[in-house]
């Protein structure tokens, strides 16, 4: 077995013995499967990070919604319009809006290249001191600084449907070739979806609310659907090292599927009579 | 660079630990901060940035008038906006009420009828109750209106004047205003904001309508099944769903088998032989088993609907929110460690 494998196994097994150990005085007492699954979370992502650091190859399916961005962007430069960036209506607090941002860094680098206008509205301060500087490090990063400048991202306002309105107004106006949804959204977000349908842009989208994902699906070009959008930044990077995270969390996908076909079956023969060990008094 | 870079992934890092291992460390002070201080210390950072935000709006609407860029008529109603919401929140409170106290008790019943009227009250003897006990209690009676200007205010005062001794008008404090009705704020909130917000909300009616011709188009067997699925739905959620026959959910059924079958199948006479005969044969047997009267709930329509809704759904939504929890998790892993840094802009 591997030997880095065999460490953080005993390391695992080091700090669940101390949680033991102090539980009830220094750790919360109850918490144990919780602060396992942290322990073994954070390790799997951690062990595969390192892995991708020391050169293992690591495959990754191509995502057509991550593909299209750069085509999105040469559609604007080619039809001579804008591109529109909407990184949702929640503060810095969440990370679809993060993760979002990190994307904005991706888009806005391609409009530096490609010399297109970008607009980010946005409906939270913090939000768009964060997108300015992700906007500025990106102009600098295609070695366009002069294209850059401020108002590219501007405040709307904090109201859900205002800020809706807003985008959509312009929408209308400006008439953008290219529209993405990357970020938290609610209600607003079939609103904004129709409204980009309907003058004809090419549409991505991609949110952490489950909710709003079929909206998207309906009726936007591409969708990135539920993990997708968030290993959007790391696919997108390249880097090693982030491109190692998204393989952990594969594998912490796959452990998570082990976990609930365990508990069916353990439940099930518990609910037998087979066994007298019930795996949910511990979930 | 420090100060730009360094000190802010610090400051992530360490918080991003502190609030991740808060959670199972049983020391109330961390707990404190991970629950409330953290948060309010966030709340009071956005608090003050929504100046930058509201300057930077203001300065966008600004420039587009001065420079008559396209459209600058809107942003005329932006700024006027701005400085009337201002105006209301800082510097016109309305929100005035009037006290009064000293009555004659043979004047009380017309006084009661006075206010009841005012405030659209349909007994006057509640009114009477309330000033009666301001009485007893030897204190001043409020009246449960708030009037937007002073005028309004004193031109009800002169209807009072013959039945009271005093009568006083006063407005309620500054800050307060903001949540009373009767403030010019809280009227703007009401009558402007509010409604022009749900026209807004009550676009989705119309945009799930076109959302869901595209979505229901027949393309391929996803869009199909999609469609029948909504039908479904749709049908098992009223009340003629309940009445539909058992031969429709049997059709449905055998449509569905068919459906999957379809690839399969090469001759189109085939196919189609299937679904007749299937649909023949589903009624005959129903009819010879009795189910005319006595239905098998499977293939009732609310019967389907529950179950499209407590299974399918509930799973394909629950796959949905475990590949979303671990992306935020994932996501969160990288911040935290500080490998992830886009957000700083590297």
């Amino acid at each position: 077995m591997n030997i880095k494998v065999i460490m953080w196994s005993i390391f695992f097994l080091i700090v669940m013995g101390l949680y033991k150990m102090g539980e009830g005085v220094i750790f919360v007492e109850g918490l144990r499967i919780q602060f396992a699954a942290v322990i073994i979370i954070s390790i799997t992502i951690y062990y595969y990070i390192d892995r991708a650091r020391s050169g293992a190859d690591i495959y990754l399916r191509t995502i057509p919604g991550l593909k299209a961005l750069e085509e999105a962007v040469g559609r604007a430069t080619e039809m001579g319009k804008s591109v529109l960036f909407v990184p949702g209506i929640s503060d810095l607090d969440q990370v679809e809006t993060i993760t979002g941002l990190n994307i904005l860094g991706h888009v806005a680098e391609h409009t530096a290249k490609y010399e297109t206008s970008l607009n980010v509205p946005v409906s939270k301060s913090i939000v768009m001191e964060a997108g300015r500087e992700v906007c500025k490090e990106a102009y600098l990063r295609a070695g366009r600084p002069d294209l850059y400048y401020d108002d590219m991202v501007h405040y709307v306002t904090e109201e859900q449907f205002a800020y809706t309105a807003g985008i959509t107004g312009i929408m209308e106006r400006d008439k953008p070739a290219a529209c993405f949804y990357l970020g938290k959204f609610y209600a607003e977000s079939l609103i904004l979806a129709e409204a980009g349908n309907s003058i004809g842009a090419l549409q991505i989208a991609g949110t952490g609310s489950y909710s709003q994902i079929p909206f998207f699906v309906t009726a936007c070009d591409y969708t990135l659907i539920g993990e997708e959008f968030f290993v959007a930044s790391a696919y997108l990077s390249k880097k090693p090292e982030l491109v190692g995270s998204i393989k952990g969390q594969d594998i912490v996908k796959l452990l998570v599927m082990i976990a609930i076909a365990l508990t069916v079956v353990l439940n099930g023969f518990f609910q037998s009579g087979w066994i007298s060990f019930d795996i949910l008094s511990y979930l | 660079m420090f100060l730009k870079r360094h000190v802010p992934l610090l400051i992530v890092i360490g918080v991003g630990l502190l609030t991740l291992f808060g959670h199972f460390i049983q020391y109330k002070s961390i707990q404190d901060f991970v629950n409330n201080d953290a948060m309010q210390w966030f709340d009071i950072i956005a608090s003050f940035a929504i100046f930058l935000g509201a300057l930077n709006m203001l300065k966008l609407q600004v420039i587009k008038i001065i420079k008559k860029q396209k459209n600058w008529q809107y942003s005329i109603l932006a700024v006027a906006g701005f400085a009337f919401v201002i105006f209301a929140g800082f510097f016109y409170r309305g929100a005035n009420f009037i006290t009064i106290s000293g009555f004659e008790n043979d004047k009380l019943p017309e006084l009661s009828s006075i206010i009841a009227e005012e405030l659209n009250e349909d007994s006057p003897y509640f009114i009477q109750t309330k000033i009666l006990a301001s009485q007893t209690e030897n204190t001043e009676y409020e009246i449960d209106k708030r009037f937007l200007t002073a005028g309004a205010a004193k031109r009800f005062m002169e209807k009072l004047t013959p039945y009271v001794e005093n009568i006083n008008l006063e407005a309620k404090i500054w800050g307060s205003h903001v949540l009373m009705e009767g403030s010019l704020f809280y009227w703007i909130f009401f009558y402007i904001k509010t409604p022009l917000e749900l026209a807004m909300f009550s676009l989705l009616a119309f945009f799930v309508a076109s959302a869901s011709y595209r979505a229901f188009r027949i393309r391929n067997f996803e869009a199909t099944l999609l469609l029948i699925a909504g039908i479904i739905l749709m049908l098992g959620r009223v009340p003629i769903g309940g009445l539909i026959p058992w031969w429709v959910g049997s059709t449905i059924f055998i449509l569905g088998i068919c459906a999957i079958a379809a690839p399969f199948i090469r001759g189109r006479k085939i196919l189609v032989g299937m679904v007749g005969g299937g649909i023949i044969f589903s009624i005959i047997m129903g009819t010879l088993m009795g189910w005319n009267q006595n239905p098998p709930s499977i293939f009732s329509i609310p019967v389907i609907q529950d179950w499209i809704f407590a299974y399918p759904t509930v799973a394909g939504s629950r796959a949905l929110k475990i590949g979303i929890g671990l992306g935020i998790v994932a996501t969160s892993f990288r911040i935290i460690i500080g490998l992830d840094r886009s957000f700083l802009g590297e």
